[in-house]
């Protein structure tokens, strides 16, 4: 068996060309992978190489069958799973390195570098940065020369082999692009992917627990991007709805499971001018949608619209996408409410937070209605001594009671809960809506980024004749936070308050033209799916652009491609020019009006003319021909054949 | 118990006759090729290979993540690597188009041993062709590169049991090149044959018709002076006569050449070894004439129905030769 395990350095020239490109493969994946792996990888192929270089034998197969094993439960172990991205590399970068201590034939070093192949396309599934295109590129191109490199002779130079790879890679790219926009987009997934809750990616929770966070997420993360079709509305009025909680145990605020709502359209009035956007939402992986106050129409497909006016979706948002709403700033939501409705509301546990529910009472009877009642509410967070502030103490078992008699300092979350209790205990129906609030309008291109600092929570209170009022308590503590956002208050240094720090000019603009940049990418690139294509081929001025009109479309550019590719091939084999010695002489070839025979040589052919043409003539020809052609006479012979050819005359002996 | 055959044990013999009928297909398309036949597009066949049908399926596999996870750089990926299938596709196809094959002869060989066919690939355009091999006969040849208006020959083997002709009726110019995805091939049906002479006896009578023994046994009686010198070993050369003395100082194997003053021509006449099989007077008489030849003698060579007047050298040699290799053979065969 020793002697089918040994190698004799027959790799070497095309191995070092396989690592490289299972390395450059593997590097988007190194901040995700563990330590270990990461130097198991490396450390297998630099065995490899030293076991090639040096002429070892490759580890036995039960070695190798052992550390297969091995390295299967210990990406097990590290994961728990061993499906979804993570771990799907994780064991694609074990097998490579297993792999590859086994590989002594060609075939190994093609399945490795179809490894290579995977990782790349691994790599595009975890992130879409700008970056990630001209990657992909750099990494394609090492990939496809490793593979060139296994079918050509071990002694070709490497630029060569790179040469040919880049040139036909570059062929292959046009074909790429037109299959890309043309490609059909589906919208449902042929199956169904597993939801990676582990990493949540937006600064949303699904629910609320004021005073258990002590510091909020400064994250300046995109959450979202809007254009709107018109001007944009004031600061003050971007309200972004995503999620709306109602349930209290005292603590914790929670929402119930989205039902689509079939009665949306007949308890919501529309009242005023619509203002239509398209939003481009980072992948959330939760099931909601932001849209601005309450969305009468969207253009996303399984999107639904909840009992609570919040748009969402039949599955999580995993990948970007970008749709268009219409929205209402004014409205009237729910102008009825059922009891049992308002009983939904009104609910209080038993028992907690009982001081905020002895004020609540105390303050009711003292106002004069329920709008009376709220107005004083805000007051009193406004003009006691609440203040706003991103790092509130913590608060205790009773955390309404706590904030509102003792710390007094908080964000939106506190002020919204205390706000809502504080109308559920005098019997107004309240809820919690969390979602965004603000955003920065891009001033080099004109759209908003809302960042998942930017998230907010406030409150919607029901009020007879009038339906569901948003009324947000952070607004009344601090404005400024409303009125300017929270990236302006750090530039304008209000914020320095509340504890941020005020950004440079210069850091400011760049940061400003790179999401610009980046913004682009995410709507043409990576955002486009089956609306944007439809969109993009309306624009094209492709009617009805339905799945089978784009596979038509998609196959007349790949035969129009093909038959290009074709004719460059043609161009590249067509026979060489013959020299110029050649063409001179087949000039007077046919100025003699003589054919020679086939194999016939110049001399007989110049034999064979003597009695028709001018003899002296043709023989000077035929000499300075052989001369220029075959002999060393060089550039003078080829003058001389020039002018004797042009000095001879058709057919005419003199 | 019975053997168990390994599993999928028929599939190679499917293949095999799969392509033999193709191949046959290909001939009555074609029809018979000049010994220099340039590729046209028509006759260039292609595949794809064992790796592109499993690329096809990483890439169809890749399409459908796409499809799923809606992430348009994997479409994009997975189109680049589309499109690289295509252009591999076409570029192997024309590696071989415009292609010229000419068959450069087969040197005649002694039944027994193996004949070579040499065959001549020239590239007359402007660009590389690479990585093209020849099949055929008994294993493939070598895979050869050709710069812009470079040629390479190539050999195919085929090994030869009986005298007469060998014939090599097919054999294909194939390339995989670029990628392997692909594998591109043009069946070539010249009609291909070289001469096999019958293979020398290897225990001889003695000649007739000269009194004289064969001059080597005389030679060595005689002593050194007829010496003739030494020349280049040549297959069938009795190995009594290698210059072992040369052979350990240049490496290389001579044969001693003797010339006698004895000269006189003889005669190898196919009627006095009466009472042998046919087969084994042809190659009793191919005997008799290697070592003649080797000797520098005078032969002439007597057939039913043919003469050789007597003479030396190379020319002598091949007609006798080929005389014995094709006698009472159909000439068409």
């Amino acid at each position: 068996m020793r002697s089918s395990r040994a190698t004799d350095g027959a790799l070497l020239s095309s191995l070092p060309w396989t690592l490289t490109a299972l390395a450059v493969a593997a590097l988007p994946h190194l901040p995700y992978l563990p330590i270990w792996i990461t130097a198991a990888s490396a450390g297998g192929a630099l065995w490899r190489l030293v076991i090639e270089q040096r002429r070892r034998p490759v580890p036995s197969a039960w070695a190798r069958g052992s550390l297969a094993l091995g390295g299967f439960f210990a990406v097990y172990a590290a994961y728990g799973t061993i499906s979804g991205v993570g771990p799907g590399t994780a064991l694609l970068a074990i097998m490579a390195s297993l792999k590859l201590l086994e590989a002594r034939q060609r075939r190994d070093q093609f399945v490795l570098l179809f490894i290579a192949v995977f990782l790349n396309m691994a790599a595009l599934l975890r992130e879409q940065y700008l970056w990630s295109l001209p990657y992909l590129l750099l990494s394609l191109i090492v990939t496809m020369a490793a593979w060139l490199r296994l079918t050509v002779p071990a002694g070709q130079p490497s630029r060569q082999t790179v040469g040919t790879a880049v040139r036909l890679i570059s062929y292959a790219l046009p074909f790429a692009a037109a299959m890309w926009v043309f490609f059909p987009r589906i919208a449902t997934p042929l199956w169904s992917v597993p939801i990676d809750t582990s990493s949540g990616l937006t600064g949303l929770g699904q629910t609320m627990s004021p005073g258990d966070i002590t510091s909020l997420s400064q994250s300046d993360r995109v959450a979202f991007r809007v254009r709107f079709d018109a001007r944009p509305p004031p600061p003050k009025d971007r309200y972004w709805r995503a999620l709306v909680l109602h349930r209290f145990n005292g603590r914790t605020w929670s929402g119930s499971s989205p039902v689509p709502d079939r009665r949306f359209r007949e308890r919501t009035a529309f009242l005023g001018d619509p203002v239509d956007y398209e939003i481009t939402l980072e992948p959330t992986r939760t099931q909601q949608l932001m849209s601005l106050d309450i969305a009468e129409r969207w253009d996303l497909e399984q999107t639904h619209v909840s009992r609570t006016s919040t748009l969402w979706r039949e599955r999580p948002v995993d990948q970007r996408s970008v749709y268009r709403v219409r929205s209402y700033p004014r409205y009237r939501l729910d102008a009825e409410l059922s009891d049992f409705g308002k009983s939904r509301y009104l609910e209080l546990p038993d028992g907690q937070n009982p001081r905020t529910r002895e004020l609540a009472r105390s303050m009711r009877s003292a106002a004069r209605s329920d709008r009376d009642y709220v107005k004083r509410v805000l007051t009193m967070f406004n003009v006691d001594s609440f203040h706003y502030t991103l790092q509130p103490p913590a608060l205790g078992a009773r955390p309404v009671d706590a904030f509102l008699f003792a710390t007094r300092r908080g964000f939106c979350e506190h002020y919204a809960s205390a706000f809502a209790v504080m109308m559920r205990a005098a019997g107004i129906p309240a809820r919690i809506v969390l979602g965004y609030q603000g955003g920065e309008i891009n001033p080099l291109s004109d759209y908003l980024i809302v960042r998942q600092a930017d998230a907010h929570a406030w409150t919607e209170v029901w009020l007879k004749g009038s339906g569901w009022q948003r009324v947000d308590p952070t607004a009344a503590v601090a404005p400024e936070r409303i009125e300017s956002g929270r990236r302006g208050a750090a530039l304008d240094g209000t914020g320095a308050a509340w504890g941020l720090s005020t950004p440079s000019r210069l850091a400011y603009r760049l940061s400003m033209t790179w999401d610009a940049i980046n913004a682009r990418w995410n709507e043409f690139v990576l955002a486009y799916g089956p609306e944007n294509q439809q969109r993009f081929m309306r624009w094209l001025g492709l009617r009805n652009p339905d799945w089978q009109r784009l596979t038509l479309v998609l196959a007349i550019a790949v035969a129009a491609l093909v038959a290009v590719v074709h004719l460059l091939l043609l161009l590249r084999f067509r026979p060489p020019p013959p020299d110029r010695a050649r063409q001179l002489y087949e000039r007077f070839v046919r100025r003699t009006g003589v054919r020679p025979r086939p194999a016939e040589t110049p001399l007989d052919f110049e034999r064979r003319l003597s009695t028709a043409v001018d003899a002296d003539a043709a023989a000077r020809i035929t000499r300075a021909y052989l001369e220029a052609r075959y002999g060393d006479g060089g550039e003078q012979a080829l003058t001389e054949l020039g002018q004797a050819v042009r000095a001879f005359k058709r057919g005419a002996p003199t | 118990m019975r053997p168990v055959p390994p599993p999928l044990s028929w599939l190679p013999g499917v293949r095999e006759a799969a392509a033999k009928r193709v191949r046959r297909w290909a001939h009555q398309r074609q029809g018979r090729d000049n010994p220099v036949t340039t590729l046209k597009p028509g006759r260039v066949y292609i595949l794809p290979s064992g790796v592109g049908v499993v690329f096809g399926v990483m890439a169809f596999a890749m399409l459908l993540g796409a499809m799923n996870y809606n992430n348009n750089l994997v479409f994009l990926l997975t189109f680049v690597l589309v499109g690289l299938g295509l252009v591999s596709m076409h570029s192997c196809q024309r590696n071989l188009v415009g292609l010229t094959i000419t068959f450069a002869g087969a040197e005649p060989v002694f039944a027994g041993d193996t004949a070579h066919f040499c065959i001549a690939l020239n590239n007359g355009a402007k660009n590389h062709r690479c990585q093209i091999r020849l099949t055929g006969g008994d294993k493939p040849s070598r895979a050869v590169d050709l710069p812009p208006g470079g040629s390479e020959i190539l050999r195919l083997a085929v090994a030869t049991e009986s005298r007469g002709r060998v014939h090599l009726p097919h054999f294909a110019v194939r390339t995989q090149y670029p990628f392997e995805l692909f594998r591109a091939w043009a069946w070539l049906h010249m009609d291909l044959h070289g001469l096999v002479y019958p293979s020398p006896a290897t225990r001889p009578p003695q000649p007739p018709g000269s009194v004289r023994a064969p001059g080597h046994r005389q030679h060595d009686a005689r002593g050194e002076e007829d010496f003739a010198g030494l020349r280049k070993f040549q297959r069938g050369d009795s190995p009594r006569n290698v210059a072992w003395k040369a052979y350990a100082r240049a490496g290389q194997l001579f044969s001693k050449r003797f010339s006698g003053a004895d000269t006189s021509s003889q005669w190898f006449d196919f009627e006095t070894l009466e009472g042998y099989a046919l087969e084994t007077r042809l190659s009793i008489l191919a005997r008799w004439i290697v070592d003649a030849d080797r000797g520098g003698e005078e032969y002439g060579l007597r057939l039913p129905g043919s003469e050789f007047a007597p003479a030396h050298g190379a020319a002598q040699r091949l007609s006798c030769l080929e005389a014995l290799a094709l006698f009472a053979k159909d000439p068409s065969a």
